[in-house]
């Protein structure tokens, strides 16, 4: 069983660009638990590791490559830009990153 | 009028008793008064405008859209702060399908945030309520759409399935809730949640306009490489009611009695009224067997699907940012403004999801969490297939009782004694598999369902059997406040 601590909970809430308050702190702290309770039922079963993992809902799913047909779908910019919150001309406008 | 059936509004369309037009007002005019009940919608679309009725049979007949599928130059916020002005410039691969069998989008209905919930109470636009009883819920996340359609608005609405989000709304409001084959209807324009099982389906009253719809909004689409050609399943066609001989299983684990130590007056009532149904069944020559599955399987399926779906939605929704669409976050540099942006813009369950999914894909805990719980996600499935050899379809009762009252609800993971009652929709996206929820029952004045899953591309057995048990109940065409005990 993994212990589970606050400062985790923050850590991996932070690593994601969310901030969490104390009330949703506590309420992910149980909910680890109740999984990783899960998890270790799921340890017990019989050749566990043997199993490949399912990735996809339909075992015939086919993967094929798209012709080249050289055109190429775009969107206008100024169509893009219509959603943001902050750009100048044709370009999204953000504080410096590099100083 | 917008209370008919598809087929029935189609024919008076037709034969020129009621215009689109006039549909059209009324689904509109409808739409604020349940709007003002149920706080279903997050837009109506006022300027909708009567089409030409052609022999398509959803021409010129009003829908809904539920809120997390892309609408050009119409607002689509998956009910989220974050996406709260977001206008798409592209419609759904689904949605423009309807556009062009000349049905008309009337409004955008209400979700639990981005699909992630099951209560309908964490839309941004506030609580969704069950038109059927207004201090109750809808489930979630379709919640508005089946409130909608309950509600007669129209005869259907768009809804999508992650883990139920269709079928047990659809219970809790009286519908028919159907998620086809994964992958029959393209996922291109839906608001992605969880890559892996996401499947766009819809609400209707019966289920030959389930039929309809689906019908209409599928196709292979090279915009979804997950789409698979379907154009020689005529699902409404291929509708005749004849499931003699059809073999039917339902899991003793999920429905005797014995497994639910403290049974509730409630829950005795609607495994009762299942028992009923498979008896209306077995009266048509449908032959229902009693199949055991292992109990510490079942048990994992919660687990497995939070596992899953949160980690795939924390790589879904890293997009959202706030830089290059939605509201701009405070902040002194971007990673402040990102931050700003998601800590105000996500409601706090799905914070609380998002979190779970990031430290199950960390490095170190992918293979105990993430990879075992796709492992057991196979376990799960393969079992199934096992059974669909054998059997046509699994049948099973949705949820332990009637919709919950609002106040009662409990948004957490699950309690151990009804889980698998409460859970085990969520078979039916892990293995791709068409499912559909059809009303069975009345318990003290509130629907309940009853739920048919079968394996993949076998849409067309599942929906005859359920219409098959529809023609032989009392439920089919109910609006909210049509007791029908």
């Amino acid at each position: 069983m993994n212990n589970f601590t606050r400062e985790m909970v923050d850590e991996y809430a932070n690593k994601l660009l969310i901030g969490l308050t104390e009330e949703e702190n506590k309420l992910v702290l149980k909910e680890f638990n109740i999984i990783d309770a899960n998890m270790q039922l799921i340890e017990k079963f019989p050749d566990i590791k043997k199993i490949e993992p399912m990735t996809h809902a339909l075992d015939s799913y086919e993967y094929e490559l798209k012709e080249e047909t050289g055109e190429v779908e775009s969107i206008e910019i100024e169509d893009l830009l219509k959603n943001c919150g902050c750009y100048e001309e044709r370009e999204i406008k953000v504080p410096r990153v590099i100083n | 009028m917008t209370e008919l059936s598809i087929e029935k509004l189609h024919n008076l369309l037709i034969n020129g008793e009621i215009s689109s037009e006039a549909l059209i007002k009324e689904a509109i005019a409808k739409s604020y008064e349940v709007q003002k009940k149920c706080n279903a919608f997050v837009t109506i679309i006022e300027n909708a405008k009567a089409v030409e009725v052609t022999d398509n049979l959803l021409s010129g007949i009003p829908y809904g859209i539920k809120d997390n599928y892309s609408t050009k130059g119409i607002l689509s916020t998956g009910s989220s702060n974050t996406l709260k002005n977001y206008i798409p410039i592209f419609d759904a691969t689904a949605v423009e399908q309807l556009k062009k069998a000349g049905a008309v989008a009337v409004n955008k209905t209400a979700l639990d945030e981005f699909g992630m919930g099951g209560t309908g109470t964490t839309a941004h636009t506030g609580i969704i309520k069950n038109p059927w009883d207004l201090s109750r819920t809808c489930a979630g996340s379709s919640s508005g759409s089946a409130a909608a359609v309950a509600a007669g608005v129209y005869p259907y609405a768009l809804g999508s399935d992650t883990g139920d989000s269709i079928r047990k709304p659809a219970a809790f409001c009286g519908i028919v809730g159907y998620k086809p084959t994964y992958g029959m209807i393209s996922r291109y324009g839906l608001f992605p949640f969880a890559s892996s099982l996401d499947t766009c389906g819809v609400l209707t009253r019966n289920v030959k306009d389930a039929a309809i719809v689906v019908d209409a909004m599928k196709k292979q689409d090279e915009k979804d490489l997950t789409s698979w050609a379907s154009k020689d399943m005529h699902l409404y066609e291929s509708i005749n009611g004849e499931v003699k001989g059809k073999k039917l299983f339902y899991i003793k684990e999920i429905v005797d009695e014995s497994n639910y130590p403290n049974i509730s007056e409630e829950l005795k009532k609607h495994l009762q009224i299942f028992k009923e149904s498979l008896k209306k069944l077995e009266a048509q020559g449908v032959i229902i067997e009693e199949v055991s599955i292992d109990k510490e399987l079942l048990k994992t399926i919660p687990s497995v699907y939070v596992c899953i779906s949160c980690a795939e939605a924390t790589s879904n929704m890293s997009n959202l940012t706030g830089i290059a669409f939605g509201p701009r976050g405070n902040g002194e540099n971007i990673y402040e403004i990102m931050k700003n942006h998601r800590t105000v813009g996500f409601s706090p369950l799905i914070k609380r999801r998002f979190v779970i999914g990031s430290y199950i894909l960390q490095k170190e805990n992918q293979e105990r969490y993430f990879v075992n719980a796709q492992r057991v996600r196979r376990l799960i499935v393969d079992r199934m297939k096992e059974l669909f050899k054998k059997y046509d379809a699994l049948i099973l009762p949705v949820s332990k009782g009637v919709a919950p009252k609002l106040d009662e609800l409990n948004d957490e993971i699950n309690d151990e004694s009804t889980v698998l009652l409460e859970e085990h929709l969520q078979i039916g996206n892990f293995g791709g598999f068409p499912s559909i929820t059809i009303p069975n029952g009345m318990i003290n004045k509130m629907p309940v369902g009853i739920n048919i899953t079968g394996n993949c591309f076998d849409d067309i057995n599942v929906l005859n059997i359920a219409y098959a048990l529809e023609s032989q109940m009392n439920y089919k065409d109910m609006t909210a406040g049509d007791y029908r005990e």
